[in-house]
């Protein structure tokens, strides 16, 4: 449980509130690199931490990210013409490069030296891993570049999709760091008892913090087999990685890997989920009719997105497509698709989930544990000392990892060497 | 730059307010005429200045604009009958005339006193131009009926149309009031260095305040002069400037007369009236003219919403933009000289934020226009009379252009061009 003040300090974010300064001192996606597919292409509205921006990829082929109004008299740069190295307004034709500086001011006259008055607000960018990234905390604490594990991987090791969702970022991570939901919430397969998350539904869960945020361990006991272990990452301020070598029934995936999603706040009340994938095995590639039937597991294939965005077809405004009849027979909710079970019920929460009316349990830990790092880092963050997960050596080599552990065997020596990034 | 207090200040248009008590000194348009095409016809829903009203043209003619909700039990009149010079409200039968004064309450037992008591609130309307104009300030302070050269022009040679606009007022306004736009969002043809505004796309701008508000002269350099625009900024929100000379530098067959009056329906929506006038008998403005302009401007027959003054591009199709348009043909993408209007204002948000933006030489009329009004804020406050109240300040009010050829004085060869002859 929290104090509403507690709530309210972890869950907002626009400028100048603590949370909002806090996550401006990471970089963040802004977008992917697909959704700036050419150079000199249509500009690309976007709207992070509650401010409204405008991207564009120039003539160089580098992004640009700037407010999405034009600082002469506030016309929106949506509109604008993406050329020559700069988003030029077409209300009166000022011109801005990515840096955000003013490279042509045709409606003054010749000479005028309000030109170089005039700055846009521009974010830096770096392009990784398919996304475009960039940080719009104070210049003079910008951190090294991101460097995860799945931003190095090969193209064809690697993908990337995103998601919106209608609710606050911290329920939406808050739902990535529960292993013990997927018991319940994603028992999709009628109740399978074969099924690891089937055999034992209340997970022990042990958390370790690190430089970055921590790592979680949950066991669930497999009887005669032994145990079933994963380890979670928690990468601050809102990445989570876990492993899929084991499959929903306990045998080996045929694509061993790392998924994982990063929550990026759109504003108070809406995010854009980053979701990740990453072969761990150098002879599998994720082929696109691989990705695609795992997509549409997770309930985000090609069919159920709304064409043209990132919004699924099944969402809040028609429950789901929840199926009575399904949810009896079939599967714990009524609802198809893994994290479309996870949206309805994170977003069902309200906008921004009312956490001094919780109650906490047991297989909480791990949801708890998140939220004390961030209410300290919040502190950290006021008394300018290290933040966790800033520093990308602190998050370069870190990889989760998940198997069945025979009886009488330590799962730490298992795991030795596996929790360490190999791409 | 506004402070953030100076922008509510002039934004903000709720009865009550600086600017709404403000802005309640004049005759605004309420309605076009054709709106109200007959007598006993269907109520009218209109919102002005923040107030939700109806308006209805009684038996014999004449237009009402009461309260849109009955004084009884708050039902709402735009279901009343309108018949026999009043609006019975359907819920209890209460009447009243467009004075708002209460003819009839048979819900009453017979001889009730209740009727004479209880009033509708009712504004007074005016018909002239082909618009219904209507009074919302104090009834001491009523200045005579609107005047204005394009009200007195014969019926074949005015033209009115209304246009919805999803923005506050004011930005629109200064949309109006921004000669050096039209270099930039209107070229819609690339790369046509004939068109007069591409001559010269920074021009020198002088502002002189008047009685009624202030005129402004933008001159541009040409090849063999200047070419000169009077536009004249009617207060509070009227704009009026000539279209004599097409943009390729031939008189215009017909030349016009062109301007808008930027009613608020409230804070963030907008009803501009969109004026044209010819300035000379042998302009007339036939339905074709009319047709081929108003499609040029965005707003012809096919460009609306049937049944509504909202254009089919708008906000919520993105103006329907076209990148490859943008890159090859024209500087927007969008197909609509007000619709390229109305993507720049509206998406500027439901109100400008002017504390973040950052003035040139070329917003100097759009400083000017926002002293004035703070200005007649203050003196209204003050119980002075702002200007333009009275008609005798404008009604000889004329915009005009020309190519002034170099070495002569635009205001000698203007003189005569710019005083009303209708």
């Amino acid at each position: 449980m929290l104090t509403p003040e507690e709530n309210q300090r972890l869950t907002r974010v626009s400028r100048g509130t603590p949370m909002g300064e806090l996550l401006r001192r990471y970089w963040q996606p802004a977008c992917l690199s697909s959704e700036l597919p050419e150079n000199d292409g249509a500009p690309l509205r976007l709207r992070l931490f509650g401010e409204d921006l405008i991207a564009f990829r120039d003539s160089e082929g580098k992004v640009g990210l700037v407010d999405a109004f034009c600082p002469h008299r506030r016309a929106p740069l949506f509109f604008a013409r993406n050329e020559e190295c700069g988003l030029r307004c077409v209300y009166h034709g000022w011109k801005f490069d990515r840096a955000g500086t003013c490279v042509d001011m045709p409606s003054e006259p010749a000479g005028t030296t309000l030109q170089s008055k005039v700055k846009l607000l521009a974010y830096p960018i770096v392009e990784k891993g398919g996304v475009v990234w960039t940080y719009m905390g104070p210049k003079e604490l910008i951190p090294l570049e991101p460097d995860y594990e799945w931003t190095r991987a090969p193209a064809g090791h690697r993908f990337v999709s995103k998601t919106f969702e209608n609710c606050n970022w911290l329920q939406a991570l808050e739902g990535g760091l529960d292993t013990s939901h997927s018991s319940f919430a994603h028992n999709n397969f009628g109740n399978n008892k074969a099924e690891p998350r089937q055999r034992d539904r209340s997970p022990k869960i042990d958390v370790e913090r690190t430089d970055y945020g921590y790592y979680y361990v949950s066991t669930r006991d497999m009887g005669a087999e032994g145990k079933y272990v994963r380890v979670y990452q928690y990468l601050m301020p809102a990445q989570q990685m876990r492993a899929n070598n084991v499959g929903w029934f306990g045998g080996k995936n045929e694509v061993p890997r790392a998924d994982g999603h990063i929550w990026v706040p759109i504003d108070d009340t809406t995010t854009h989920v980053y979701n990740f994938m990453c072969s761990y095995d150098e002879t599998v590639e994720l082929t696109p009719e691989w990705v695609e039937s795992r997509e549409t597991q997770m309930g985000r294939g090609q069919n159920d997105l709304i064409p043209g965005t990132f919004r699924l077809k099944k969402n809040q405004s028609n429950d789901y497509m929840v199926d009575r009849q399904m949810q009896k027979t079939q599967n714990f909710t009524g609802i198809v698709g893994v994290n479309t079970q996870d949206f309805a019920l994170q977003e069902g929460m309200g906008p921004i989930c009312d956490r001094s009316k919780e109650f906490l349990g047991a297989s909480d830990k791990a949801v708890v544990a998140m939220r004390r790092l961030m209410l300290e880092a919040l502190d950290i963050a006021q008394n300018g000392g290290a933040l966790r997960g800033l520093n990308p050596e602190s998050c370069r080599a870190v990889r989760p990892h998940d198997r069945i552990v025979p009886p009488g065997q330590d799962w730490r020596q298992l795991f030795e060497g596996e929790l360490r990034a190999k791409w | 730059m506004l402070t953030v207090e100076e922008n509510e200040r002039l934004t903000r248009i709720g009865a009550g307010t600086q600017a709404g008590k403000y802005l309640r000194r004049y005759w605004w348009p309420m309605c076009l005429s054709t709106e109200l095409p007959e007598r006993d016809g269907a109520p009218l829903r209109v919102r002005l200045l923040g107030e939700d009203l109806i308006a209805f043209r009684d038996t014999e003619g004449k237009v009402g604009l009461v309260e849109a909700y009955c004084p009884h039990r708050r039902a709402p009149l735009f279901f009343a009958r309108n018949e026999e010079c009043g609006l019975r409200c359907v819920y209890h039968g209460w009447k009243f005339d467009t004075k708002g004064d209460c003819v009839d309450m048979p819900s009453e037992p017979a001889g009730t006193t209740l009727q004479a008591k209880v009033k509708i609130l009712a504004y007074p309307t005016v018909e002239k131009g082909g618009v219904v104009w209507t009074y919302m300030g104090p009834k001491e302070l009523m200045p005579p009926e609107p005047d204005y050269e394009w009200t007195r022009a014969p019926a074949t040679h005015r033209y009115v149309s209304k246009t919805f606009e999803n923005c506050n007022y004011l930005q629109a306004l200064e949309g109006g009031l921004d000669t050096a736009h039209s270099s930039f969002a209107h070229y819609n043809k690339l790369g046509d260095r004939t068109n007069l505004r591409q001559h010269d796309r920074s021009p020198h701008i002088d502002v002189e305040r008047t009685d009624y508000g202030y005129y402004y002269v933008s001159q541009r350099n040409v090849d063999d002069g200047k070419y000169v625009r009077v536009y004249h900024y009617v207060m509070p929100a009227q704009q009026l400037r000539a279209s004599v000379i097409g943009y390729e530098g031939v008189r215009n067959k017909p030349a016009r007369l062109d301007g808008h009056i930027w009613a608020p329906i409230d804070d963030v929506t907008t009803f501009v009236y969109n004026i044209m006038c010819a300035p000379h008998p042998e302009d007339e403005l036939t339905p074709e003219a009319v047709e081929t302009r108003e499609k040029a401007a965005g707003r012809g027959r096919e460009d609306s919403l049937p049944g509504t003054f909202r254009l089919k591009r708008n906000q919520s199709n993105d103006y329907m933009i076209d990148r490859q348009m943008q890159k090859t043909q024209n500087f927007t993408g969008i197909v609509g000289v007000n619709t390229q209007d109305f993507a720049l204002q509206e998406g500027m948000g439901a109100i400008c934020d002017r504390s973040k933006e950052f003035l040139g030489t070329s917003d100097k009329a759009i400083v000017a226009m926002r002293r004035l009004l703070l200005d007649a804020i203050a003196v209204n406050e003050k119980g002075g009379t702002p200007r333009a109240v009275d008609p005798k300040t404008y009604r000889n009010v004329r915009a005009y252009d020309r190519v002034v050829p170099t070495g002569q004085d635009w205001k000698t060869v203007m003189e005569k061009d710019l005083v009303a002859i209708w």
